[in-house]
């Protein structure tokens, strides 16, 4: 699967950081720990593509050194529960079983009790982390019609693997995550994206699924080009506008309406689900989710609230 | 230092005129030089490879003048060199004229042709104000590779090298098209750039560029939008929406609403031009009109999804 040379780097400087976010969108809050930069698996979308130049992908395995800055986030934070992921410039678990970085971020979190890992991934192998998992990670996967991975995520593991992984995550006592992100709009998307959340309501518990993230497809604009230039056609059918933060995304009167119907069948499936929306304006949230989500502040309350519910008073 | 053989002025008969193995020159007829010729003759004497018979290796549009003008015999120069040589020759006696895209992409075409190293390509790369890179190189080979037409319309329109590129995305067929298309516009680097753009998104979106419903517009504005109401039908509906509404509202030149062009934020700015406070009344007059007829409310509408 790899033809990318790997390559460990020192590292130094803020490993651990706020999510970029971006303007007048809506952020999470959450802080990326950059343990690997670089992807092995190349979706053609990736905005990875744009942002990273070098042809390696770099390893920061200075595991003591990420620690005491995590530790020092942790503490210095007082008011939320941070969320904290490896998934922000690369994926999570495409080369864990081969570097296993993730264990000692997974046992920290587990002692620290006091704050969550997310472990972002398309790549459906965690059985190597199976003996170390605790309530504290979360194992997420994003996920797309069975066509988008065929056709976009090529070196990624099929959909139906990436579920049972989840619900083997779900089965070893772990939340898991699902990221429906990007939502692509293509000829027959409504259909497949019903089938896709099909899947998911047959194959996990929904009960144990912490989070649902939906995200449109958004981009930097030089990846407009490169779309072109690379013929992809199912990433250019929708209208893309250059947003307020400067990335491309659809036309709101379309993310409107593919959010909406994606809510609405996820909440048709499990009315307790929590969905929130990635980068997305304060009035896009009112209309698909009649929900009036001023600011960040207001998002990462939301969050708060969810995590507290399902650990009552274990964190 | 080259070894010079002989000046000498040599028949045309006597030439290899249709050897074009050193010729990096485009467009090789050339108004000026014939009208100098046509007033002093051949003041800089051709460069001739010596070989059997004599090949022309600098000098291409001095012998086409020539031909034109009928001249029988040129002075020519004629140097003993290898093929290497003969093509570092070539590029060197013109480049102090300035070398256009095409020439600069031929003249990198021959070394590579006549086995020149990547580095040796790379270093006159350098020297032509060139990036040296690959994906360049690549561009400018397929530039130095293609027909007459396009070569001839980025020479005249003097295309940029990013545009040229965005112009070989297209095959041979869709090319002549679009030169056709753009033939009778005045056209800036910077709307060829956004209407290529957008006719390479029509392709991909579309299958297939829809040449019919884009023809006869009348300038580089026109052809934009028509191409943007191809490409973006939506945005394009929320447009016309907001014009039809600004029309119906019949607002005064001292009014304007201004919505974001992409319909993207929540609001929209009201902007009044005022010189006194009547201005003013008649302005808030004028605005509770509008307000009450639900003109506002309209444009509103449009900035909600």
């Amino acid at each position: 699967m790899n033809l990318q040379r790997v390559e460990r780097v020192a590292t130094q400087g803020s490993i651990v950081r706020d999510c970029p976010g971006t303007q007048n969108h809506i952020c999470c809050g959450y802080k990326t720990i950059d343990l690997v930069e670089g992807c092995v698996l190349s979706c053609s979308y990736c905005i990875l593509q744009a942002y990273l130049n070098s042809q390696s992908i770099k390893i920061h395995d200075n595991i003591p050194y990420i620690l005491s800055q995590l530790d020092d986030a942790i503490t210095r934070e007082t008011g939320h529960i941070l969320r904290f992921g490896t998934g922000e410039l690369s994926d999570s678990l495409a080369l864990d079983r081969k570097y296993r970085l993730n264990q000692p971020l997974i046992e920290f979190f587990g002692e620290k009790k006091k704050a969550l890992l997310e472990l972002k991934s398309k790549w459906a192998y965690i059985d190597h982390l199976l003996p170390y998992l605790n309530p504290y990670t979360i194992i997420s996967f994003s996920v797309s019609p069975q066509r988008i991975i065929d056709q976009e995520e090529r070196k990624t593991s099929p959909l139906y693997k990436r579920l049972k992984a989840a619900r083997k995550a779900q089965d070893a006592g772990c939340f898991v995550g699902l990221h429906l992100d990007p939502v692509i709009i293509y000829p027959g998307f409504e259909k497949d994206y019903q089938y896709l959340i099909e899947d998911i309501s047959r194959l996990l518990d929904l009960d144990r699924v912490i989070w649902i993230s939906l995200g449109l497809l958004r981009f930097p604009p030089q990846l407009l080009d490169h779309f072109v230039e690379h013929n992809r056609k199912n990433l250019l059918h929708g209208e893309f506008i250059r947003g307020e933060d400067g990335k491309m995304r659809y036309l709101k009167q379309q993310r409107i309406k593919v959010y909406r119907m994606l809510y609405k069948l996820l909440k048709s499936k499990n009315d307790g689900l929590f969905i929130y929306l990635c980068m997305e304006r304060e009035d896009v949230w009112k209309k698909v989710t009649g929900m009036t989500i001023r600011d960040n502040e207001a998002l990462v309350g939301l969050f708060d609230t969810r995590i507290k519910n399902l650990y009552g008073g274990s964190i | 230092m080259l070894p010079f053989l002989k000046m000498t002025t040599i028949p045309l008969s006597n030439i290899d005129v249709h050897d074009r193995a050193f010729c990096i020159s485009h467009p090789v007829y050339d108004e000026t030089i014939l009208s100098s010729i046509r007033q002093l003759g051949i003041v800089e004497p051709l460069l001739l490879l010596n070989s059997s018979p004599p090949v022309v290796v600098s000098g291409f549009k001095r012998l086409q003048a020539a031909t034109d003008l009928g001249y029988w015999q040129v002075p020519a120069v004629t140097i003993e060199a290898t093929e290497k040589e003969a093509v570092l020759i070539t590029i060197h006696s013109n480049i102090h004229r300035g070398l256009n895209i095409v020439e600069k992409a031929n003249a990198l075409e021959r070394m590579l042709h006549f086995g020149f190293s990547r580095e040796e390509v790379f270093g006159m790369m350098n020297l032509l104000s060139l990036g040296p890179h690959e994906k360049v190189l690549t561009a400018l080979m397929n530039l130095a590779n293609s027909e007459k037409l396009l070569k001839d319309f980025i020479y005249r329109h003097s295309v940029s090298l990013k545009n040229t590129g965005y112009l070989l995305r297209f095959d041979v067929t869709e090319r002549k098209k679009i030169i056709q298309l753009l033939s009778g516009i005045h056209i800036t680097e910077g709307s060829l750039r956004d209407v290529l753009e957008l006719i390479g998104l029509m392709k991909v979106k579309k299958g297939r560029i829809g040449f019919k419903k884009i023809q006869d517009a009348e300038d580089a504005v026109a052809l934009r939008k028509r191409l943007q109401e191809e490409t973006s039908p939506l945005l394009s509906s929320l447009e016309k929406k907001l014009k039809r509404v600004k029309e119906q509202a019949s607002l005064p030149p001292g009014i304007d609403i201004k919505v974001d062009p992409f319909f993207e934020k929540e609001y929209i700015d009201i902007l009044l031009k005022v010189k006194s406070e009547g201005d003013v009344k008649a302005s808030i007059e004028k605005l509770k009109t509008i307000l009450e007829d639900g003109y506002i409310r309209s444009i509103l509408e449009l900035t909600k999804g």
